[in-house]
């Protein structure tokens, strides 16, 4: 088994989790925590395969992401926010303009 | 006189008028009650320019008494295709001018009062002065201009005015109808007129009156060939089309009696003095087309004395004192056609002038009538005013004398012109002339003994006063031009007025008239047709005063023994009707059959087309949830599937 084979499963894992929670809450709030789970998933994938292939941009990679997380984070809560004002509700399913 | 200061006379007289309107228009919340002093400022300031130089173009040596007067260009496409805005000062326009501007200051000066009563709600005290303004602007901008293009603006531009101002009660039914009626029928006359425009354009290659006129005059199209007879018959046709919409001559004639909707002093300066005498003014002006054309002039003639007649008859039984000064505005009318279609356009001109001084006082007289008794103004419902409204009866009663012929008064002079040029002309239409004069003076004084003479009657609830200065003084300036303004014409002056007029004739109405006239001996002396119609119309008269005031029963009896006749007199010949069957429920059938098709066909088909896409699209809309975890799901399974393939 190659060395990175955990860290490869784990970030899948991470990755699996955080589908099934991004597909199966209503909560806006954790729609959004489940993304960012599948995000530390990829982060840890690229770290992974960097530290395999002996090279440093694999993490290099990794501070860049965490950084645009956090601006994405704060962004994506700002949405949240304001559909929070609009309609006095969390639940995803509120939203539904695009019914055909 | 320098063409700087008529060019500055010019614009003084179109644009003053423009800026009162603009004025009123603009600061009409602001001005409310005093509205009317920004239309007397601007119409007196015109006034005054026209007059300035009407008595320059008298003291002006003969010869140059023809100017233009450039003032931009308006039109150019650089290939030689330009359009010029461009005055063209003659003693015609001069004359013109002086007419259209006095007696809009008189009217929008009795207006003053009478709006006070019977302005409209809705800002109409403001509304009325600055539609009046602005149809003194656009009849300037008729009589000055010097090319056809300009001419079919004001032409346009005195319609809309008329429009505006019929409708001017538009929450009345009757008016907004009439308003719209006068549109409609004008749009007929005036679709001819365009065309005849075109076609000069077509012919000529230019639109200015000169080079036009020139060019006629010579005989030769643009290319140089010689103009066949055919076209020009055609175009002084398709321009009589016009004439006849704008002057309400047969068959266009139904809009005017219909117009008398709007408030009188409208119908007193619009449909009586001046923009009905616009189709007058046009075949005067281009009597080098008309008179290139013989059958032209006949056409012409013999529609003038056909609606003199026409229009008298029907003046006999109408109890409307607007309506009978209606068809008596389009009989006189008549009058002003058949002189210019006997050559004697210098006698239509000047019957327009008498004409517009003595009916602008009766229409005048009839709205303070009407101001008198709260709006009623048929004749069978009041009588015996003369001791209630004195000085109205005073001055209606020289317009009535003026109108009738009564020897002396101007109307006299200027109709026996037309009646002694017609019968050396065209004996049947002279004779249909005098027989119309007879009709004239009898009706008129009918007119005059039911609603001033006999006992005193009025309206249920009405108490009648004499209206204020503001609008006898008006009234009483119109009786004395309506008393005075025949001997500018007579011979004891020297014909002063024909006099100043003929440098615009010579060319044409009276090179062709002399031709004419030579080959007829004038069997009626003109001093012998005087006495005789002079007579006559006295006749008309005391027969009018044994009839209704005498002997009363007469009218009734008359009534009873020729109900057919009085019947299709009271109808109006049943004009409304045939134009009602023939052409308007026809149109309005095909408007319907337009609509059905649109309705059931074209949106049927439309239907049937769409219905492909929208069945598709109704099977396909279940996909779309709207939900984001739907979409998110199908997402995944998008991505699984697409590893699937990739292993």
């Amino acid at each position: 088994m190659p060395e990175a084979m955990g860290y490869v499963i784990v970030g899948a894992v991470l990755f699996a989790l955080g589908l099934i929670g991004f597909l199966s809450r209503r909560n806006l709030i954790v729609i959004f925590l489940s993304t960012e789970i599948m995000f530390q998933g990829i982060v840890l994938n690229s770290v992974a395969f960097g530290r395999y292939h002996h090279q440093l941009e694999g993490q290099a990679f990794a501070l860049f992401l965490i950084v645009i997380a956090a601006i994405e984070a704060g962004l994506a809560l700002g949405l949240v926010m304001l559909l929070f004002r609009r309609k006095d509700t969390l639940d995803a399913d509120a939203w539904s303009l695009m019914r055909g | 006189m320098s063409t700087d200061t008529l060019r500055l006379c010019s614009l003084i007289i179109l644009l003053a008028p423009l800026a009162g309107a603009i004025f009123i228009g603009a600061l009409g919340p602001v001005l409310r009650g005093r509205a009317h002093w920004p239309a007397i400022s601007g119409v007196g300031a015109a006034l005054a320019a026209a007059i300035y130089v009407l008595v320059q173009m008298v003291q002006a040596p003969q010869g140059s008494s023809t100017i233009s007067i450039p003032v931009y260009d308006w039109i150019s496409d650089g290939t030689g295709l330009s359009f010029n805005v461009e005055f063209l000062m003659d003693p015609l326009t001069a004359v013109m001018l002086v007419i259209v501007t006095g007696i809009s200051l008189l009217v929008v000066i009795y207006s003053r009062d009478y709006m006070r009563d019977h302005g409209h709600p809705e800002r109409g005290y403001e509304r009325f002065f600055a539609f009046l303004s602005l149809f003194v602007f656009a009849m300037c901008a008729l009589v000055l201009c010097g090319n056809f293009l300009l001419l079919y603006f004001g032409w346009e531009a005195v319609g809309l005015c008329s429009y505006l101002l019929i409708g001017f009660y538009y929450g009345k039914p009757a008016a907004a109808a009439a308003a719209k009626k006068a549109f409609l029928v004008n749009r007929v006359g005036d679709f001819g007129f365009g065309l005849g425009i075109l076609l000069i354009y077509l012919s000529f290659q230019t639109l200015d009156y000169k080079s036009v006129f020139a060019l006629v005059d010579q005989g030769l199209l643009a290319s140089g060939d010689p103009i066949p007879h055919a076209l020009m018959t055609t175009i002084a046709l398709l321009l009589l089309c016009g004439a006849c919409g704008k002057s309400a001559q047969l068959p266009l004639h139904v809009w005017l009696p219909d117009a008398m909707e709007g408030p009188s002093p409208v119908s007193a300066l619009i449909h009586a003095a001046t923009m009905v005498t616009a189709g007058v003014y046009m075949i005067a002006r281009c009597g080098a087309i008309f008179t290139a054309s013989e059958t032209a002039m006949s056409i012409v003639a013999v529609v003038g004395a056909a609606t003199a007649l026409f229009a008298a008859t029907i003046a006999l039984v109408q109890t409307d004192m607007k309506r009978i000064l209606a068809y008596s505005t389009i009989s006189q009318l008549g009058y002003m056609f058949l002189a210019l279609g006997v050559y004697a356009a210098d006698s239509a001109v000047f019957h327009l002038f008498t004409h517009a001084f003595f009916k602008a006082l009766l229409f005048l007289g009839a709205g303070s009538v009407m101001h008198a008794m709260g709006g009623v103004i048929d004749i069978r419902h009041f009588s015996g005013l003369r001791r209630t409204l004195p000085w109205t009866y005073v001055t209606f009663l020289i317009g009535s004398l003026a109108l009738s012929g009564f020897p002396m008064f101007s109307g006299f002079f200027s109709k026996d012109e037309i009646i002694h040029h017609a019968l050396s002309g065209h004996p049947v239409l002279g004779g249909m002339a005098l027989l119309t004069a007879l009709l004239t003076a009898f009706y008129t004084f009918r007119m005059v003994f039911l609603a001033f003479h006999g006992s005193p009657r009025l309206p249920e609830g009405i108490h009648p006063h004499e209206s204020g200065s503001w609008m006898l003084a008006p009234l009483c300036v119109l009786s004395i031009g309506a008393l005075a303004a025949g001997f500018v014409g007579v011979q004891a002056t020297g014909r002063t007025f024909h006099q100043f007029l003929s440098p615009v004739f010579t060319k044409t109405f009276a090179a062709a008239h002399s031709a004419e006239v030579s080959t007829h001996t004038s069997l009626w002396s003109e001093y012998g047709l005087m006495i005789f119609s002079g007579g006559m119309s006295i006749t008309a008269i005391i027969a009018a005063y044994v009839v209704y005031v005498r002997q009363p029963w007469i009218p009734g009896l008359i009534k009873a023994s020729m109900t057919n006749v009085y019947r299709l007199l009271w109808g109006k010949y049943h004009v409304d009707e045939l134009y009602d069957l023939s052409i308007v429920q026809p149109a309005r059938n095909t408007g319907r059959v337009c609509v059905g098709i649109d309705d059931y066909f074209v949106d049927g088909l439309i239907w049937v087309i769409t219905a492909i896409p929208r069945g598709i699209a109704y099977v396909l809309r279940i996909i779309q949830s709207g939900l984001l975890q739907g979409y998110a799901l199908s997402m995944a399974a998008g991505v699984v599937v697409l590893l699937l393939l990739a292993l």
